[in-house]
């Protein structure tokens, strides 16, 4: 092909690329960057900082949604005080993190630690264990609401066989709980991986150290694995620890916040609040109490965690 | 490919004329573009409802050339209710809607909806006291003594029942004639002929085990209101009292309450709270399993629990009476917003969907039961009553029981609240088997609290 075509294509006719073609580098460089972050930057605006300013207002404000908000100083703060459903959930919340996060994180390094072997056919199972996490909310409460049927559920028959008794777990808010932990539990895929991919990260030359020093299995973990691991560790116990406060799909889907609130999650209570109670002012207060929650009990772990975590390569 | 700037300008152009095009004609179908005014209708509902509501457009737009109906659908009744409240916080309300019965009283008292009472009292239709079933259609509408909409239809609970099993133990199944609804015991007894465990015995053979059960004799939901307030009217109680609280701690609603919860407790005969688990096994695959007697419903599963559907023969009767017959009806309402600006097109919406058209093609189905008397009388009744679907006592639960013993709730502001947080709670613990004496009346007490202040909120 001997003739270049000269016809401008009809991006290079656009405006705005003349004037970018026209800039420095350095200009251009600096427009390119913030245009790559700017998803993320537009997002966090969209969908954070406005929302959260809107709350922010919103917490002076009785609105129902259907009629106008109308201010009410600090009337919604003071709700928080008589609440005593708010207790309620407050206590679900704390409870299900206080079980659900170290067992989950065990039961995620546990599976990892399997998972890393080095036999045939190992990829299947790392395959088998991250499925769960990324079957779909909606699915996953539906398969776990058959399972844990008090009647015809599998667990129960299960349970029964092995000569222990019918467990409503579903209906008793003595056994709601375990039910959440061991559904969330069986989601740990993602942890999974990340705690799969720290132990990958070891040098063999520790191990190989400790064989020659005569160091036993436990040894191993506890002097080696682990403080390498801690910064992997902390991370997924951060993210665990912030997933844990915020359940919704499947509390809304299986028990709806149900047997006698025993399920009732902040966010789903939130939820509720706004838009089944038509009390958005009063749930603008929940959504900052749980964003403060959040914060100090963040702040807490940094501190007293966090300044236990060793970093291989500090700085870098 | 290299694409001139007037090149893209014409694909751009052409291609947006032809969507606009395209979403049009769905809209207008055969109607005039000159001075066609489109009204927005939102709803909810699974396929066939959406079908339905489509077919009834186009009659619609047929005979009203100069009115659009745009159909804003929204697959479930929660959902919609936050979508409809969003829109109307947003200034974007439809003109005209499906209102769930528990926000209806509020969305009227908070003014959200239009006023529709000159509309209907000088309607030739609508204006005459016997077009609609009476009371009960003016007990759910009217607030305050105004319409602020219009009943959809009707929907009750009743007997679903496995006529197999019914022939099989040699028992007499319900119906819907005074003289074929069971009394309390009657029931009571049916259900422990219908329960058998995994050694074949009764509840009250020796030996029975009760952990063991294998078919059961009776499903009755008892964690949300209308089937148990069926059973609270049944025993001479009242969901609410005139001041509009509720009533379920008079010592009747008490005693229905702890008769219910004794099916599963004391009796043995019906498995534990099993609309708990909506989302697992259900009634109809009970009963198509030969693993289910009787499973106490609503009338609209009769449109998926119907012969046609059904591996098993099955049978339809009356709610079981404590003191007296009463199932409570209930559905959602057809009401334009109060901020429409076509109020007059919007009257015209509402009131083809409150004419016969509109219900027969969900009455046939199975879904819905007619609000409206001229689909009671004989020739009515053939208009959607479906072989197949409908069981051949249907007409009678139709047209004789439901006008008789059919009692209209309409629920207050701040119900639902109530419910989430005091009134549900309480139910669910009655269900796992706390006495209904030691449970209700502190539940009542905070859920009337929450009523209250409501109330108070829009004097």
């Amino acid at each position: 092909m001997t003739s270049v075509t000269k016809q401008k294509s009809f991006f290079e006719s656009l405006a705005f690329f003349r004037w970018y073609n026209g800039l420095s580098l350095k200009r251009r460089r600096m427009i390119l960057g913030y245009m790559f972050i700017m998803p993320f930057i537009l997002g966090f605006i969209f969908w954070f900082l406005i929302p959260a300013v809107v709350a922010a207002n919103l917490t002076l404000q009785k609105w129902n949604l259907i009629t106008p908000p109308r201010y009410v100083g600090f009337e919604n703060f003071e709700s928080l005080f008589s609440d005593e459903i708010l207790g309620q959930s407050l206590k679900v919340t704390f409870l299900f993190s206080a079980i659900s996060v170290p067992l989950g994180l065990a039961f995620a390094f546990f599976l990892a630690s399997l998972i890393n072997s080095k036999v045939r056919g190992i990829a299947i199972f790392r395959t088998i264990y991250f499925l769960p996490s990324i079957v779909p909310a909606v699915a996953n409460a539906i398969l776990w609401a058959w399972l844990f049927n008090t009647e015809f559920g599998l667990i129960n028959f299960f349970v029964r066989a092995l000569g222990g008794p019918k467990i409503a777990w579903l209906q008793d808010p003595n056994w709601v709980m375990f039910a959440f932990v061991i559904l969330t539990i069986w989601g740990v895929g993602n942890s999974m991986i990340i705690f799969l991919a720290g132990l990958q990260g070891i040098p063999e030359i520790y191990y190989e150290a400790a064989d020659i020093d005569g160091a036993g299995r436990w040894a191993k973990l506890w002097y080696i694995t682990l403080p390498v691991m801690s910064p992997v560790i902390f991370f997924n116990l951060v993210i665990g620890f912030i997933n844990s406060f915020q359940v919704f799909v499947s509390a809304l889907l299986i028990t709806n916040g149900g047997p006698q609130n025993s399920t009732l999650f902040l966010v789903l209570y939130i939820y509720r609040t706004a838009f089944q109670s038509g009390k958005m002012g009063y749930a603008a207060v929940l959504s900052w109490l749980l964003f403060f929650i959040l914060m100090g009990m963040s702040l807490l772990v940094f501190r007293y965690i966090g300044s236990r975590v060793y970093y291989e390569n500090p700085g870098d | 490919m290299s694409l001139s700037r007037r090149d893209f300008l014409k694909m751009a152009g052409s291609s947006a004329a032809a969507m606009a095009f395209l979403s049009r004609l769905g809209q207008v179908g055969i109607a005039n573009a000159q001075d066609v005014t489109t009204i927005a209708f939102g709803g909810w509902g699974g396929v066939a409802e959406d079908e339905g509501v489509q077919e009834a457009i186009q009659v619609f737009m047929e005979e009203n050339p100069n009115i659009a109906v745009d159909w804003q659908h929204t697959p479930d009744a929660g959902e919609y209710d936050r979508i409809l409240q969003t829109n109307v916080a947003a200034g974007t309300a439809p003109d005209t809607s499906f209102i769930v019965s528990d926000s209806y009283e509020t969305y009227a008292l908070n003014g959200i909806l239009m006023d529709l009472t000159d509309y209907i009292e000088n309607d030739p239709l609508f204006s005459q006291p016997d077009y609609f079933i009476q009371p009960q259609e003016s007990n759910r509408s009217k607030v305050n003594g105004r319409w602020y909409g219009i009943g959809s239809t009707w929907v009750a609970h009743h007997i679903y029942y496995n006529a197999e099993l019914f022939d099989a133990a040699g028992l007499t199944p319900p119906g819907f004639g005074d003289d074929e609804i069971y009394d309390w015991d009657t029931f009571v007894e049916v259900a422990k002929q219908l329960t058998m465990d995994s050694n074949g015995r009764h509840p009250d053979d020796s030996g029975f085990d009760p952990d063991n059960i294998v078919q059961w004799g009776v499903s009755w939901p008892n964690d949300w209101w209308q089937p148990v307030a069926s059973a609270v009217y049944s025993n001479g109680g009242a969901m609410f009292n005139e001041d509009g609280l509720c009533a379920f701690d008079s010592p009747e609603a008490i005693e229905a309450f702890q008769r219910l919860s004794d099916l599963t407790h004391v009796h043995h005969v019906a498995p534990l709270a099993s609309s708990m688990e909506s989302l697992g096994m259900t009634n109809t695959q009970m009963i198509d399993n030969n693993r289910l007697g009787m499973a106490i419903d609503g009338s609209w599963a009769l449109s998926w629990t119907n012969p046609s559907l059904m591996n098993v023969a099955m049978g339809t009767g009356a709610l079981p009476k404590m003191t007296q017959p009463a199932a409570v009806m209930q559905a959602h309402f057809h009401a334009a917003l109060a901020s429409t600006q076509h109020p007059e097109e919007a009257w015209q919406w509402i009131r083809f969907l409150a004419t016969p058209f509109y219900q027969q093609h969900f009455a046939k189905i199975g879904l819905w039961i007619p609000n409206q008397t001229a689909m009671l009388t004989p020739e009515g009744l053939e208009g959607w009553i479906t072989e197949g679907i409908h069981p051949a006592n249907y007409a009678q639960f139709a047209a004789e029981y439901l006008p008789k013993h059919g009692v209209a709730v309409s629920l207050p502001p701040g119900f639902i609240e109530a419910t989430n947080d005091y009134l549900g709670p309480a139910y669910q613990a009655i269900g796992i088997g706390e006495p209904a004496e030691s449970v209700l009346p502190d539940a009542v007490r905070s859920a009337n609290e929450v009523i209250a202040a409501n109330l108070e909120a829009l004097m």
